[in-house]
């Protein structure tokens, strides 16, 4: 007698599967579902999607090295003239507060000028980051610069991103310009 | 017919595309030609005694405006110099006391 009861609940689950499977398809289809950059994630996709991310990298991540120089100011220049080409129309720099792709993207590319809040420990952002530049993230404005970029170049703009945030505007001109002063002079 | 369209736009639309992005330059000495020039002339204007030389930014800074430093230094001094001597300062510890 247990064994049919059982046996009909089974049966019970798998077609109230089957019906939610078959709602989400249904869902799927009928094109209500919005996909426009200006329109604005529930709390709970948005929750998802965020803590998926935020587990997704901090596993990827977990095993890389954090070299040790990488406060140098060699490293300060490099990455921070690729900064200045790659990554200002989306990510900003001081005296800049907006942009179209600041503005119109969504996920909106976080302003790397302003210190990122709560990440306490600078070796497990420095990963978190190199990770995101390298791979990018998929289904946001957020390229993967791994293909055209070595590990060391990737690791000069982290290096530089440490100090972003307390740059002015005239020091972040300073650094990030690839001519030099020397060129006028031959 | 409709799949020898597609192998048209496919075929028009990569090379466009690795054009598009090659002009975006990967490599630094590219950018070189159009590059931009460090504006100095700020630097020259600090406070020496509210520069921090140990600090990396400021040392990358003046890596990059070093020629101009130089002309506008005009001393008898060569770089060396200065830059030990300032060197003392920082491991004393002690910010450059200027008499008012
Ligand atoms: C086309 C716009 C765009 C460009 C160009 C771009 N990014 Fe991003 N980036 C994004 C977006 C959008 C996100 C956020 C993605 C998300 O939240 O899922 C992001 C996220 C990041 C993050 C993660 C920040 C964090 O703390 O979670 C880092 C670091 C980053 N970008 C660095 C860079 C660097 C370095 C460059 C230049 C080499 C660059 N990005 C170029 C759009 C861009």
């Amino acid at each position: 007698m247990p064994s049919t009861k059982f046996l009909s609940c089974i049966k019970c689950l798998a077609v109230a599967s089957g019906v939610a499977v078959a709602a989400g398809v249904a869902f799927i289809y009928s094109g209500f579902y919005p996909v426009g950059a200006d329109d604005r994630h529930t709390a709970l996709t948005f929750w998802a999607l965020e803590t998926l991310r935020e587990r997704s990298i901090a596993r990827a991540s977990a095993g890389i090295e954090v070299p040790k120089n990488l406060s140098t100011p060699e490293r300060l220049l490099a990455g921070g003239a690729d900064y200045n080409d790659m990554c200002v129309s989306c990510h900003l720099k001081p005296g800049k507060t907006e942009s179209d792709f600041a503005l119109g993207l969504y996920p909106a590319p976080p302003n790397l000028t302003q210190a990122a809040p709560g990440h306490g420990d600078p070796e497990a952002q420095s990963r978190h980051r190199f990770w995101t530049i390298k791979h990018g993230i998929k289904a946001s404005g957020m390229p993967a610069w791994g293909a055209g970029h070595d590990d060391e170049r990737i690791w000069n703009m982290v290096a530089f991103l440490r100090r972003l945030p307390d740059l002015s505007p005239g020091q972040y001109q300073v650094l990030t310009a690839r001519g030099s002063t020397d060129s006028d002079h031959h | 017919m409709k799949r020898k369209v597609l192998c048209w736009q496919v075929s028009l639309a990569v090379p466009t595309l690795l054009l598009g992005f090659s002009a975006q330059a990967h490599e630094p000495e590219k950018h070189m030609k159009e590059a931009e020039k460090p504006e100095c002339a700020a630097m020259k204007t600090m406070d020496p005694s509210k520069m921090d030389r140990d600090d990396p930014v400021m040392q990358a800074m003046m890596q990059k405006c070093k020629e101009e430093m130089h002309q506008e230094e005009a001393g008898p001094e060569d770089s060396h110099a200065d830059h030990s001597r300032h060197h003392d300062n920082g491991n004393a510890n002690s910010p450059v006391e200027h008499e008012e």
